[in-house]
């Protein structure tokens, strides 16, 4: 279990002028900035939880996942991981932990990764037998049998994701920080991964806390999200209760067999978001004028297409972070 | 025994490292070789041929290069090591993974020390023969040179926790460069590592004899060439308090660094 009670994050920077001579200044005089990474911030997350944090570049969220695995101290509050404060860093805490961090390598660069996982073995004491065992179950689930002897910078990016994600399982950690693990992945790399933690989670049970900008890894894996704007958490709850903060809605998509050049009379109520080549439009619909305004659509435009789905989340997302005083 | 496993491991994988490059550990190994030959070798025969020199401080070019190529050999066993990609590490953020793993960051590069020293024993092995071979080794004895190799091994240990030491300043510093080549540069003047501490006058020698300085260098090799003067015991006595004063450094820049530590890039 996860708990923290006004738990606050600051870092002070130093603010420079431009130039030569703001160099110069700044060399005797020097103007220090405090700023909130995170603020004041309240969770607490269950044993066996996968939630989603979400939140723009900046928002703090990174900040948390560092306080959480210990990374760094946080500057107020109180912290508790699995029964232990994550800064002390004993030796069962980090046993009882794994971070993936998508944007940097945990693995050495100059030697393949079984030669990494075979230190990792002596490092959590895991048995031979059960290291072998997870080890040969892990290679198979993700498919990288022929690349554990590889050197890992001879390995694709999503090649060395598997590998990471591997490093990280082998000790069977009780909580996973799962920090944009699928960042510059292409879309089947992405799906292979996401599909991967939801299974490995379904069947193990393990807590995982997972960020990441795409709203897709979000939605298929989590089904409680935080988001955090400007180191404060906004929202803490289901992703459906996400969803329906705008109200309950539905994304009408009408393709044209032409470009339209001015938005057809009301769709303007509707917030359009129209293609480049103003062929096909997205609108933001309330579920009970849908049934008007699909009829009258279909009536009187001449159209392609016509469908309707769920609100997507990154929908929902960009609409929030344009207007966060939704969120009140 | 667990510990000790993390240890091995740990060794192992450095060396794996340290041999993943061929070519790169080829001139590491005959590196220090040629090195000395272009330019120590040199710079002294082109000293000793000016009109009117024949000794400096009662050594002639062939002493002096024999005393020379032991510190050679003293650098390869004491000072190959340098923990320079340590501050880098700390600057962009790269020693996280090892505040997760349950092995700590100190022991892992006091291991990744050890295992360095392993492949150095081979490196002075392979120069100590070629210098003997050139024939710029006389006179050594195989007493000499285990008390010079014992000597040299808690030298290398010093030298090892003085640059981890350093390192660790790039928990305040944006660059530790400046630092290391400070150290380093007063550490060659005042170890003898240039030229043998006989030329320094005698009130100067009677001060560093308390300082780490002559024990970096000139004490192990002169142990070396058989001509140290003074008790094993008691220079290692000295370098040992210099290196607990260094080791408690160590861990107090290390808790306080840590508080600082932002971990950026991540």
């Amino acid at each position: 279990m996860i708990e923290c009670q006004g738990l606050g994050k600051d870092f002070r920077h130093y603010r420079k002028e431009p130039g030569v001579l703001g160099s110069l200044k700044s060399f005797f005089v020097r103007k220090y900035d405090r700023k909130a990474a995170v603020a004041d911030f309240n969770l607490t997350i269950e044993r066996g939880e996968m939630v989603g944090l979400l939140g723009p570049n900046g928002a703090g969220k990174t900040t948390l996942m560092k306080m959480f695995t210990g990374i760094i101290v946080p500057s107020h509050g109180s912290l508790k991981v699995f029964g232990h404060v994550p800064f002390q860093r004993e030796q069962a805490f980090r046993k009882k932990i794994a971070l993936v961090m998508g944007q940097k390598s945990q693995l050495w660069w100059d030697i393949p990764a079984m030669d990494s996982f075979e230190l990792l073995q002596k490092y959590y004491e895991i048995p031979y037998r059960d290291f072998k065992k997870r080890l040969d179950m892990l290679s198979a689930l993700l498919d990288v049998e022929r690349l554990l002897k590889v050197h890992v910078r001879k390995l694709s990016l999503g090649e060395r994701m598997k590998m990471e994600l591997m490093a990280c399982l082998l000790h069977q950690p009780q909580v996973l920080f799962l920090d944009e693990p699928t960042i510059g992945l292409d879309l089947v790399a992405q799906r292979n991964i996401r599909d991967f933690i939801a299974a490995y989670q379904r069947e193990q049970g393990t807590t995982v806390i997972l960020t990441s900008h795409y709203m897709a890894d979000v939605d298929a894996l989590c089904a409680r999200i935080v988001l955090v704007l400007g180191g404060q958490k906004r929202y803490d709850g289901s992703i459906r209760g996400f969803s329906g903060i705008l109200g309950r809605e539905k994304i009408v998509t009408v393709v044209f067999g032409e470009s339209v050049l001015a938005d057809p009379p009301g769709f303007e109520r509707f917030d359009p978001q129209w293609n480049e080549t103003r062929t096909r439009v997205d609108l933001r619909v309330p579920e009970p004028e849908l049934r008007s305004v699909a009829i009258d659509i279909l009536q009187s435009l001449p159209l392609l297409e016509f469908s309707m789905e769920k609100l997507p989340i990154e929908r929902v997302m960009s609409t929030l972070l344009a207007n966060p005083q939704l969120l009140r | 025994m667990p510990e000790l496993s993390k240890w091995m491991a740990t060794v192992r994988i450095s060396w794996s490292k340290h041999l993943a490059y061929k070519l790169n550990f080829v001139l590491l190994v005959i590196g220090p070789t040629l090195v000395f030959f272009f330019v120590k070798f040199s710079l002294w025969k082109a000293i000793f041929s000016l009109e009117g020199v024949t000794t400096l401080q009662g050594y002639d070019l062939r002493r002096m290069l024999n005393y020379q190529a032991w510190t050679l050999l003293v650098g390869l066993l004491a000072q190959g090591y340098n923990s320079m990609n340590l501050a880098e590490d700390i600057r962009l953020g790269r020693i996280s993974a090892y505040l997760v793993y349950p092995f700590g960051f100190w022991p892992f590069q006091t291991a990744s020390f050890l295992a360095f020293q392993g492949l150095q024993l081979l490196v002075s092995a392979v120069t100590l023969l070629l210098l003997v071979v050139g024939g710029l080794l006389s006179g050594w004895s195989w007493p000499a040179l285990l008390e010079g190799f014992v000597f040299s091994l808690l030298v290398g240990f010093f030298w090892y926790q003085i640059s981890f030491l350093i390192g660790l300043a790039a928990f305040w510093l944006e660059e530790t460069w400046v630092l290391r080549v400070m150290f380093v540069t007063i550490a060659q003047f005042l170890s003898g590592a240039m030229m043998p501490l006989e030329v320094f006058p005698v009130w100067l020698e009677s001060i560093l004899q308390w300082s780490p300085f002559p024990y970096l260098t000139y004490v192990p090799a002169k142990m070396f060439m058989g001509e140290y003067s003074g008790s094993f015991a008691v220079a290692a006595l000295i370098l040992g308090l210099w290196l607990a004063v260094v080791s408690l450094g160590v861990n107090w820049v290390w808790r306080r660094g840590l508080r600082l530590y932002t971990a950026a890039g991540m």
